[in-house]
């Protein structure tokens, strides 16, 4: 019990600690950025409407990428190099607590990001679709479910910036590993379904097992783009959206566990 | 130094730069070039969810350098144009966003009439087809290339119907079966032509368009002319001055693109420039 109110006590400090940090601020850098979108959407032949929801979209994920990599990445880090880790890690708590209520206060403030600029997003695309009204009538739950989308994404690869942190404290490393995962992970898919593609004749079975590897151990980041669907208005596939959030549930638990373990064995000096 | 010294002193001397940088800056000659487009494939791979936005910003490319080509063409201005790049940014620009209509809107308002790839255009339309299988200006513009261009009056048909179902009127239709006819040809252009310019968003591709259509108007004007010829000398007239001298025509309708109208062994009316700019020309 009370290691459970020691955790959620972890989890509002991680969170407060990232609003204190001015992080918000920077976010609202990003948010001047959404008004000008109607502006240049509006150079578009065709799609003007389309092309703004495609702005806001690239523009909020682009903005929770460098969040999750920054805050994922250089939170573990962080504390220990304050010495902050040695003083909560006195108290009746283990490191897996320690580490899972930090995870859920980024994630937690990765969810208030999408839902602040989920909101002025919205607002832009509303006014771009009131003065050039698209011929595809546009769909706000195929937006919302973008953005929701978007959101789960991010907090995996949290997830995953956690696990490398796990291994690795030096301040490079989460970083520049989470970019690299997240960049693979997102082109996965697509190099799976080019080797498994009728138009490819001459692979090696090594490269191929290597891709099939890489496709099932990485995360697959690009299952959570919802971009085509919110754009153009295209119905997602119900029973896709749960098997992707199942996926996410399953996929953040593993690398949680696996990034505990690791916390838990290491030597800290 | 002290700073309340060295604060002024830097500030003049941006403030001195700022005038000569930006005038250099502005003066600067526009790079008029499509340049290297990446393989779609490896875009594809390195631009995680970014994809729409990555073919929205090729488009944009892609308009700036025909931007260029389209003030250049209007200052008579000789300029090579790079057809293969533009192919190239615009298979990219689908092959990332297969939904972007700026991209087929953009190969048909300019590509079929100025490089002449129709069959190129066509394919890119059937691959768009496959996606936006909700809009009917592909279809209608498929259409339009088999009727006009390539002559193929039953593949024409298909894609009309096509358009006409997902439009829900005959409309299409028939006005194709119209057009078959060759005489029908510049009443088909300058309907296709007023759908294009009604949807260009774009003020080059506007420009563009609005001459071509002003080009067969003018076409269209002496052709009425040389049909009432023919209606009361059982002729075709030798000139287009005949047409003229004989009161057929009131004046002598203007080739936007600086050409000279003459009516050739057939019959059909044709101009010197055959409706491009030169210069813009390959």
């Amino acid at each position: 019990m009370q290691k459970g109110l020691i955790m959620l006590q972890i989890f509002f400090v991680t969170f407060k600690g990232i609003l204190r940090d001015r992080v918000f601020r920077g976010i609202m850098m990003a948010g001047v950025l959404f008004p000008l979108i109607p502006s240049i959407s509006s150079l578009s032949m065709r799609q003007v409407t389309e092309l703004s929801i495609s702005l806001s979209l690239s523009l909020l994920s682009f903005t929770l990428l460098l969040l999750s990599i920054f805050l994922g990445g250089t939170s573990l880090w962080k504390d220990i190099e304050r010495r902050y880790t040695f003083s909560v890690l006195s108290l009746p708590l283990t490191r897996a607590s320690f580490l899972v209520g930090k995870f859920f206060g980024i994630a937690a403030f990765i969810v208030l990001t999408t839902a602040i600029l989920g909101l002025i997003a919205s607002a832009v695309i509303w006014s771009s679709a009131g003065v050039y009204p698209s011929l595809r009538p546009f769909v706000w739950t195929n937006i919302v479910l973008a953005f929701f989308f978007c959101s789960l994404k991010y907090i995996l690869v949290i997830a995953v910036s956690f696990l490398i942190s796990a291994v690795s404290t030096s301040f490079f490393l989460p970083i520049f590993g989470t970019i690299s995962l997240f960049i693979v992970g997102s082109a996965t898919q697509e190099v799976y379904d080019y080797l498994h593609s009728s138009t490819v004749l001459t692979v090696s079975p090594f490269v191929k097992n290597i891709a099939n590897t890489l496709y099932y151990l990485l995360p697959n980041f690009s299952a959570f783009d919802f971009e085509v669907n919110a754009v153009y208005g295209i119905s997602p596939s119900l029973s896709g959206m749960i098997w992707i959030c199942v996926y996410f549930v399953i996929y953040t638990a593993v690398m949680l566990a696996l990034s505990a373990v690791i916390f838990s064995r290491r030597e800290m000096q | 130094m002290n700073s309340r010294v060295l604060l002024p002193i830097l500030i003049s001397s941006y403030l001195l730069v700022l005038f000569p940088f930006t005038t250099y800056m502005k003066n600067k000659p526009f790079v008029e070039k499509m340049g290297y487009v990446p393989s779609p494939e490896f875009m594809r791979l390195v631009s995680a969810d970014q994809k729409q936005a990555l073919a929205a910003a090729l488009m944009m490319k892609t308009m700036i350098y025909y931007g260029g080509l389209v003030e250049r063409a209007k200052n008579q201005i000789a300029v090579t144009v790079d057809y293969p790049g533009i192919f190239q940014a615009l298979s990219a620009c689908v092959k990332l966003d297969p939904y972007n209509m700026d991209a087929y809107y953009f190969a048909q308002a300019v590509l079929v009439w100025d490089a002449q790839q129709v069959e190129m255009a066509n394919d890119l339309l059937k691959y768009g087809m496959r996606y936006r299988d909700w809009d009917y200006y592909l279809p209608y513009f498929a259409g339009f290339n088999y009727a006009f261009f390539l002559k193929d009056y039953a593949n024409a048909a298909i894609y009309y119907k096509r358009a006409g179902e997902l439009l829900g009127t005959d409309l299409p239709m028939n006005l194709a079966g119209r057009y078959m006819y060759e005489s029908g040809r510049t009443d088909m252009a300058i309907s296709y032509l007023t759908t294009m310019i009604r949807g260009a968003g774009n003020e080059a591709v506007k420009q563009s368009l609005q001459t071509r259509l002003k080009a067969f108007q003018s076409v269209r004007t002496v052709e009425q002319a040389k049909e009432a010829y023919r209606g009361k000398f059982n002729r075709h007239p030798a000139s287009v001055d005949e047409l003229l001298g004989k009161g057929y025509l009131k004046e002598l309708p203007v080739d936007p693109y600086g050409g000279t109208f003459y009516i050739d062994n057939q019959g059909m009316v044709r101009s010197t420039s055959k409706f491009a700019f030169g210069v813009v020309k390959k």
